[in-house]
């Protein structure tokens, strides 16, 4: 049952353009970084590069726009195209929909972003294991966060998609920016901390300490997580002509 | 053996309201659920397979409420309307998923013959991208009675099938009903319901307008006033001849047309062409002025 629920998520995601686009803007950090090496950096400087290259890019834009379009897309697009009647209509608890469909999206944001994070990081500094792990090593943990997420936003919202990407650039992207007090509730000063803890310190480091990151995103994760489950125990399906 | 019960079952969206305190029951057999487009069926239907809180009222299969209890469909295979399928899958793959997930001990086999129920076989290992419109119905039904439900609601199922693809699924519905399966279907079409359904319920603009058998209801919409508009060379004298036969009720003429009401349909289209002989005058038109299925169901609102 459980199998067959993942390999249908996994099938519905994979066969969407959208997705295969990811793969695309996946690489792209890692092109940039072989096209930085062609200038022949110094070590400290391919290390700052390479810090930032992953900070800002890796988990500041490819993070969030893969998981959002993979998280709001994982029940959303079930729900967009009626589809999600074929799986309500089975005596299997929500609960345990809401867990699976999260696990698979989770993973396939990871193997989208962490293999292209870390190997971005791994090229621009010509070499830097430690850092690299370090923030591929994040980049799983922010997925989780993010995906549960937008998931929950997609069961709430019809326009999860937009409404995440508005929150990713304005919330993740600009206020988190500018005030201090605000970035303990920000997914990517999470993942950060978390990078510089595994011992990626370097050009770029979280204004906030690991464990604060780690038990708020551990709480906005299960929150999200049981919006999710909530929501799709009472998700009503209208007629088209209701 | 299930029954579906409703007591006093009303729905709205926000100032809508899409149904209206109607209360019923589903058991055994073929119930037609009758009613043109956007009267309400789709909401009741949904409401029944436990997709749709209702406002007022409740919805019992068995015993317990539908809403909210995703055991239900242990006992309830649902078709729906919408065309959507996951349509990557093969049509077995669809099947066997729905079997799976139904947490069956040999999902094979169990899809094997919902998949020959339906008579699909040679297009199952095929994309349901391909499908036709018929095909996919049937692979829905498919799907819907793969664990073998004693309850079985379908959307508007012959929509968009051949005549002989409606043949078969109408042959299906009744076997599946010989069983003691109560099954309860939606159609706009007064025909397709008159053929299968044991029991009819007609419901028009949220409200249940009718119920009960096909025949007191087939009565109910015959032997109501039907209105005729006729163009011929002589109207006036037409209608002296018309109004002089016991059929017809009245007669009115007025801006060069006839219009002729009776409460016979058939024994005014009979005298029709002798009492234009009587009267000397050639019929140009003969048309029924009310006949769309909406007509005859506020006819039956109205009553």
């Amino acid at each position: 049952m459980i199998q067959t629920l993942a390999s249908i998520t996994l099938r519905g995601l994979l066969n969407r353009r959208r997705t295969l686009l990811l793969v695309l803007v996946a690489a792209l950090p890692v092109v940039v970084a072989g096209i930085y090496r062609l200038s022949e950096p110094g070590d400290a400087e391919a290390l700052e590069f390479g810090g930032r290259l992953m900070a800002d890019f890796g988990l500041g834009v490819l993070l969030p726009l893969v998981a959002v379009i993979i998280g709001t897309a994982t029940i959303g697009s079930e729900l967009e195209d009626g589809t999600i009647v074929y799986l309500l209509a089975k005596p299997i608890p929500r609960l345990l929909i809401v867990i699976v469909k999260l696990v698979v999206a989770w993973l396939v944001v990871v193997a989208l972003v962490g293999p292209a994070v870390a190997l971005a990081g791994l090229v621009a500094t010509g070499g830097d294991a430690a850092l690299a792990v370090a923030y591929g090593a994040a980049s799983v943990l922010g997925a989780l966060e993010y995906t549960a997420i937008f998931l929950a936003l997609s069961l709430v919202t019809s326009r999860a998609l937009v409404i995440g990407l508005a929150y990713v650039v304005i919330w993740e992207g600009v206020v988190a920016g500018l005030f201090a007090g605000t970035r303990i509730i920000s997914v990517r000063q999470h993942a950060v901390a978390v990078a510089d803890a595994l011992g990626g310190e370097g050009a770029v480091t979280a204004d906030l300490a690991v464990v604060a990151g780690v038990v708020v995103a551990a709480i906005v994760t299960l929150l999200a997580f049981a919006l999710a489950v909530r929501r799709l125990e009472a998700v009503e399906l209208r007629g088209d002509t209701a | 053996m299930s029954a579906i019960v409703l007591r006093e079952v009303s729905r709205w969206y926000g100032n809508v309201v899409a149904v209206n305190d109607v209360s019923f029951e589903v058991g055994p057999g073929i119930t037609g659920l009758l009613g043109p487009n956007g009267a309400g069926k789709t909401t009741l239907l949904h409401m029944m397979g436990g997709f749709l809180a209702p406002s007022a009222g409740d919805v019992r299969l068995d015993d317990g409420p539908t809403w909210r209890h995703p055991d239900i469909y242990r006992r309830i295979g649902f078709v729906p309307e919408r065309e959507a399928v996951h349509a990557f899958l093969t049509g077995r793959q669809f099947v066997l998923a729905s079997a799976r997930l139904q947490g069956m001990s040999d999902p094979g086999a169990a899809a094997d013959r919902a998949i020959a129920m339906v008579d699909l076989p040679d297009a199952s290992n095929r994309a349901i991208g391909g499908y036709s419109k018929g095909m996919r119905q049937r692979i829905k039904v498919a799907a819907a009675l793969v664990h073998d439900p004693p309850v079985l609601i379908l959307d508007e199922p012959f929509n968009g099938m051949d005549p002989r693809q409606r043949l078969h699924m109408m042959d299906l519905l009744r076997s599946m009903a010989a069983e003691g399966r109560s099954i309860l279907f939606s159609s706009h079409i007064l025909e397709e319901v008159e053929r299968i359904s044991d029991r009819v319920l007609v419901v028009v603009a949220g409200r249940l307008a009718a119920s009960g058998d096909f025949r007191r209801i087939r009565r109910l919409m015959t032997d109501r006033p039907h209105s005729f508009t006729i163009r011929s060379s002589d109207d006036r004298a037409l209608a002296r001849e018309l109004l002089a036969g016991p059929e017809v009720e009245a007669v009115e003429v007025r801006d060069g047309m006839l219009t002729v009401r009776t409460g016979d349909y058939g024994a005014l289209t009979r005298s029709v062409a002798t009492a234009a002989q009587r009267a000397g005058a050639s019929l140009l038109e003969l048309r029924p002025a009310d006949e769309s299925l909406e007509s005859v169901f506020s006819y039956l609102v109205r009553r």
